[in-house]
C-alpha cells in the first residue's frame, strides 16, 4: 500500500476550497438563523378579561382576543374562536346553536365540538380562572379538557 | 432617411448578439412564434417599474399599509392607475406565465436538449406564483391578512419543519408586524433577485439552445438526433429578418403596455376592508388564481390536499423533460404520438380550472355549495 503523498499547493488548495464553501454555507445559514426573530412582541397568552357579571347569560364575543365567553347560569367557560383547521375567526351561530367558520365550512357545536369537516380537531377550551380583583383570567397556554368550567 | 434610421435602432450588434452565429430564422420563426416568453419579460418589466413606483408611498407596518393604499387610490396623482397596473400586470402575467408553459408542453420543446430549461421556466413559474401570494397579502386588508391566516397554518402541517417553518414565514406566531415585513422583504426583495437571476440562466439557454426547436426544424417532422437540422427555406431568406423578428417582439411590448394601461383605466384593483383579526368574513376569498386551493383545502386534511397534493403535482412536472424521453414530435403542436401526455396535461389543467370555477362561484357564506341562482341567506 503507497501512501499517497500530497503536494503543499494540493493540501493549501483544499484549504482554500473548505474556507471558501465553509464561509459562504456559515453565511447562508446564519442569515437564515437571522430572520428567525429570537424575541416576540407579541401580545401575552395571560391575559383579563373582564368580571363575571359583566357577560350575560349566552356566547359573548371578546372581539380583540379571539375567544368566546359562554355562561349557563353560574358556569363560566372559554372557548377559543380560531377555527383548528387552518386559523379562521369562527362565528357563533345563535339560532342554529353551533359555531360555523366561513373560510372552508367546518362546523362546531356548542361544545366545541367538531361536526363538519375539514376541521379534525375540537375548538380548545382554555383555563379560566378568577383573580384578586374580581376579573376573569384567560391562560390560553393552557387548554383543559372539556366540560371544565368556572363556578361563579 | 427613415430606413437608415431603423437600422441603426434595430440592426446592430445588440440586437445579433441574442443568437450565435447563423441566425435561425426562417418562416416557421417568423409566422408562427407567438412570443409569450417575451411578453412574460415585458409584464416583469412593467411589474418592477410600478412595483418601485408603489413602494414610494407603501409601509410595511400593520398600522400604515392599508392607509398607504387608500393614499394610493385617493391622495397620490396617477397612484390609483399605478396601483391598478401592478395588479392587472401581475393576472396577466400568471396567464401569459401559464400559457408559455403549455405552449411548450403541447409543442413537446421541453426536450433534449431543453429539459433543464423547463426546469428553470417552471421555477420560474413558482416564483411568479410566490410573488402574486405575498404581493396580495401587502395591501393588509381582509384579503391579505385571512389568505396569510390560511396559508401559514397549512405551511404548519407539513410532516417534521411544519411548525418552525411557520415560524420562520411569520417571524413568529401569530400573523403582526413581523409576518407583514417578511412578506414585504419576500416580495420586493428576495423573489425579484431569484427571478433575476433564473430569468438569467433561462435567456442564457435559449440562446444555448438556439431559440425554439420549430425554429431549427423548420416544421420538419422526420429529423432524427445525430443530424443536421434541414435548411430554413423559403423566399423569406434574408438579412433583414432577424430585425423584423426584433421590432415585431418589441411592438408587442407597446401592445401588453396598452393593454395593461386600458384595463388600468376601466377597472380598479380589488381592496378589501382593513384587517380585522377578530371577524373573517363570509365567505372570504381567496384571490381567483388561489380560489382553486382553497376549494381543495376544504375537502379535508390540509396534509393531504395543501401539501402533499400540490407537492408531488410540482415534482411530477418538473421531471416531465427527464421522464419523457421520446423523439417524435419535438415542435410539433399536439403531435399524435402525444396524445396520451396532453391529455393528462389538459385533464391536470381542467380540474385546476374547475376547482377555481367553484370556489369563485359557487361557494356561499361557510362555504356552502350554491348554484348561481340560489341567492345566499341574509344572515
Amino acid at each position: 500500500m503507497t501512501e499517497r503523498q500530497y503536494t503543499r499547493r494540493e493540501i493549501l488548495n483544499r484549504i482554500g476550497w473548505v474556507a471558501t464553501f465553509g464561509t459562504f454555507g456559515g453565511l447562508t445559514a446564519a442569515s437564515v438563523r437571522y430572520v428567525i426573530p429570537n424575541v416576540l412582541y407579541e401580545p401575552s397568552l395571560i391575559f383579563k378579561i373582564g368580571r363575571p357579571q359583566d357577560y350575560p347569560e349566552g356566547v359573548d364575543y371578546i372581539d380583540d382576543k379571539r375567544i368566546f365567553v359562554i355562561r349557563q347560569g353560574n358556569l363560566i367557560k372559554v372557548v377559543s374562536g380560531v377555527c383548528t383547521h387552518l386559523g379562521c375567526s369562527v362565528q357563533w351561530a345563535e339560532e342554529r346553536n353551533r359555531f360555523e367558520c366561513p373560510c372552508h365550512g367546518s362546523l362546531f357545536n356548542a361544545r366545541g365540538q367538531v361536526t363538519v369537516g375539514p376541521a379534525q380537531t375540537p375548538l380548545s377550551w382554555y383555563e379560566v380562572t378568577l383573580t384578586a380583583d374580581g376579573r376573569l383570567l384567560v391562560d390560553e397556554n393552557r387548554p383543559v379538557p372539556f366540560q371544565r368550567t368556572l363556578s361563579v | 432617411m427613415r430606413t437608415d434610421a431603423r437600422d441603426l435602432l434595430f440592426q446592430n450588434r445588440f440586437w445579433k448578439s441574442f443568437v450565435r452565429k447563423e441566425i435561425p430564422v426562417n418562416q416557421w420563426l417568423r409566422t408562427k412564434i407567438l412570443g409569450l416568453g417575451l411578453i412574460n419579460f415585458y409584464l416583469f418589466v412593467i411589474l418592477t417599474i410600478t412595483g418601485i413606483l408603489l413602494m414610494f408611498y407603501y409601509t410595511p407596518d400593520t398600522e400604515r399599509a392599508y392607509q398607504g393604499i387608500k393614499d394610493l387610490e385617493y391622495v397620490a396623482s396617477f397612484g390609483l392607475i399605478f396601483r391598478n397596473m401592478h395588479r392587472y400586470a401581475a393576472y396577466l402575467m400568471l396567464i401569459s406565465v401559464f400559457l408559455h408553459m403549455s405552449r411548450v408542453f403541447f409543442t413537446a420543446e421541453y426536450r433534449e436538449p431543453r429539459e433543464f430549461n423547463w426546469v428553470t421556466g417552471f421555477v420560474l413559474f413558482l416564483c411568479t406564483a410566490v410573488m402574486a401570494i405575498t404581493g396580495y397579502i401587502l395591501p393588509w386588508d381582509q384579503k391579505g391578512y385571512w389568505a396569510m391566516t390560511i396559508t401559514s397554518n397549512v405551511v404548519t402541517s407539513a410532516p417534521v419543519i411544519g411548525e418552525k417553518l411557520k415560524y420562520l414565514i411569520l417571524g413568529g406566531n401569530e400573523v403582526g408586524q413581523n409576518a407583514l415585513v417578511h412578506a414585504y422583504g419576500m416580495h420586493v426583495k428576495i423573489m425579484p433577485l431569484i427571478i433575476g437571476l433564473v430569468m438569467g440562466v433561462h435567456f442564457w439557454r435559449i440562446r444555448k439552445d438556439d431559440f425554439l426547436a420549430w425554429a431549427v426544424w423548420g416544421g420538419h417532422l422526420d429529423f432524427k438526433e445525430g443530424e443536421t437540422p434541414p435548411a430554413p427555406q423559403g423566399p423569406e431568406q434574408g438579412p433583414s429578418l432577424w430585425q423584423d423578428i426584433i421590432v415585431r417582439e418589441l411592438s408587442k411590448f407597446l401592445l401588453i403596455l396598452a393593454l395593461v394601461m386600458g384595463i388600468s383605466l376601466l377597472f380598479n384593483a380589488p381592496l378589501e376592508e382593513g384587517a380585522n383579526p377578530s371577524v373573517t368574513p363570509s365567505p372570504v376569498k381567496a384571490p381567483w388564481f388561489l380560489v382553486g386551493m382553497q376549494e381543495l383545502l376544504s375537502w379535508g386534511a390540509p396534509f393531504f390536499f395543501g401539501v402533499l397534493v400540490p407537492n408531488v403535482m410540482i415534482v411530477l412536472i418538473i421531471l416531465i423533460p427527464y421522464m419523457d424521453r421520446g423523439r417524435e414530435g419535438i415542435g410539433v403542436w399536439f403531435h399524435p404520438s402525444r396524445r396520451l401526455a396532453n391529455i393528462l396535461f389538459t385533464a391536470v389543467v381542467t380540474v385546476y380550472l374547475g376547482l377555481i370555477i367553484v370556489g369563485q362561484f359557487l361557494r356561499g357564506p361557510g362555504w356552502v355549495f350554491y348554484w348561481p341562482w340560489q341567492s345566499w341567506p341574509i344572515h
